[in-house]
């Protein structure tokens, strides 16, 4: 690249005078430094600080942090939403168990009542029988001890009956014997 | 011919007492455009309400996060990042903007004829000591305001005048303790100069820096005016920038130091020693 030392030289040329200045107008005047304008830059970046503090910053962070507050709140609500459903799954599982074991110890339960009260009726049942089966062979053996005593009376009677009758008919030796023969083959 | 701006902001013309230079009418401009926008996100808020915004209230939303997110990087607090994020915002965004109004074409190419002096129109706000000073009176300000706010009148004042530390040493009675005393009073003392130094460094480090791409580009642009500034011209975006973030950064960083609480003397000793690894850490950007 070709540099054009003549331009080089102006360069310089401010430079030297701004020394020249410095010498002169102390360092606050080469730096421009001027109170009046020292002061109207403040008020100017006073009024942006002002502006963007109550109009920009401060709403805009507000906003955010309300939405991060928002989102958080939704997020933990969610997962309270989760975890008492969890908690409500378990709870009705664990209650539907025990209905359902309950359920099966009552109807063992039952079972085993409905044996015992079976078992126990045909006991009974077999008992009872027992019993008429007893009392009527009781009855029976009544009967028949009755009938029997009733028909040895009877028989005694019309044995008497016949020996009155045959003792006043013709009472001959031969009909004598036959008769006591045939009274004892039926008494016996 | 080439025309080197002047360190000093030339003047246009007189509105009453005010001398009225080319860079305030850049830094007015700017004020204007700052105070459009700020409506018209003031209206965005009211509209969208807590709904999702839409366009450039979403894009700055987007930038807010990106500022709020550094500032915590250095606060480590979003409640003391909250506030001091105007100061620090309104820093940044303006120094950014004015920066690169600088590079548009017009400024400090359209201007009058004065004899043999030629005197631009508009000129970089940032090429004009006035408001860098200005700017950097305003955060260490407001960083003492808020340091006094915060920790209370005497406390923040016995950083700088540590009488309170001397008169505790003495009671304790031991030479070690007021040695010590004495030499932090001294160091106390260094502290207001320290502050004084933050201006000018701030104010100093700005302005050369836009300063010195101002003069880039106008030698640049006189010597060979197509093509070969380009590349400079990009580099300038990019000092803009850097130098708003340096600005916006170390306002943020004496803002936090201000605003630290200290207990007893053990501790301000280790607050101190925090805030001072801080400042060498943060220039190094």
């Amino acid at each position: 690249m070709i540099i054009n030392l003549p331009h080089l030289a102006q360069l310089v040329i401010p430079v030297a005078h701004a020394a020249e200045e410095a010498s002169s107008g102390g360092v606050m005047e080469t730096l421009g430094i001027n109170w009046k304008l020292f002061l109207a830059q403040i008020v100017n970046f006073g009024i942006i600080l002002l502006v963007l503090w109550k109009w920009v910053f401060i709403p805009v962070a507000k906003k955010l942090q309300e939405r991060t507050d928002k989102i958080e709140k939704s997020l933990n609500d969610a997962e309270r939403i989760e975890k008492e459903k969890k908690e409500f799954e378990a709870w009705k599982n664990e209650q539907m168990a025990n209905a359902r074991k309950e359920a099966g110890s009552i109807i063992t339960a039952a079972q085993a009542d409905a044996g015992k009260a079976k078992e126990q009726i045909l006991r009974e049942a077999k008992t009872e029988q027992q019993k008429i089966v007893d009392q009527a062979k009781q009855q029976i053996e009544e009967e028949k001890t009755h009938a029997l005593s009733q028909a040895k009376t009877e028989i005694a009677n019309m044995v008497t009956v016949a020996a009155e009758k045959i003792l006043r008919g013709k009472l001959n030796e031969k009909n004598d014997q036959e008769l006591i023969k045939e009274s004892l083959a039926q008494t016996k | 011919m080439l025309a080197v701006p002047p360190l000093a902001a030339e003047q246009i013309l007189h509105i009453g007492p005010l001398p009225v230079t080319n860079s305030y009418v850049n830094s007015t401009i700017a004020l204007v455009g700052f105070v459009v926008f700020a409506l018209f996100i003031r209206a965005g808020v009211k509209k969208y309400g807590g709904r999702a915004p839409k366009g450039i209230v979403n894009f700055f939303e987007s930038i807010l996060e990106f500022i709020l997110g550094y500032i915590d990087n250095v606060t480590h607090d979003r409640k003391k990042s909250l506030k001091f994020l105007p100061i620090v915002g309104s820093l940044f965004l303006f120094i950014l903007i004015s920066n690169w109004m600088g590079l548009l074409p017009g400024v400090g190419s359209i201007g009058i004829q004065k004899g043999s002096e030629f005197i631009p129109l508009l000129r970089p706000a940032n090429t004009d000591l006035n408001m860098t000073l200005s700017m950097a009176v305003l955060a260490v300000v407001a960083s003492h305001i808020l340091g006094v706010a915060t920790i209370g009148f005497f406390k923040y004042a016995n950083r700088f005048i540590k009488i309170g530390d001397l008169y505790h040493a003495f009671k304790s009675l031991k030479p070690v303790n007021i040695l010590t005393a004495i030499i932090e009073f001294f160091v106390g003392l260094i502290e207001i100069i320290s502050e004084i130094a933050k201006m000018v460094s701030l104010s100093l480090r700005l302005l050369g820096n836009i300063f010195a791409g101002e003069v880039l580009m106008t030698v640049l642009a006189g010597l060979v005016p197509y093509l070969v500034p380009l590349p400079f011209m990009a580099l300038e975006l990019l000092v803009g920038f850097i130098q708003a973030v340096v600005f916006a950064m170390l306002a943020l960083v004496y803002l936090s130091m201000a605003t630290v609480e200290t207990h007893g003397h053990a501790e301000a000793g280790k607050g101190e020693a925090e805030a001072e690894a801080e400042e060498n850490q943060v220039p190094a950007v």
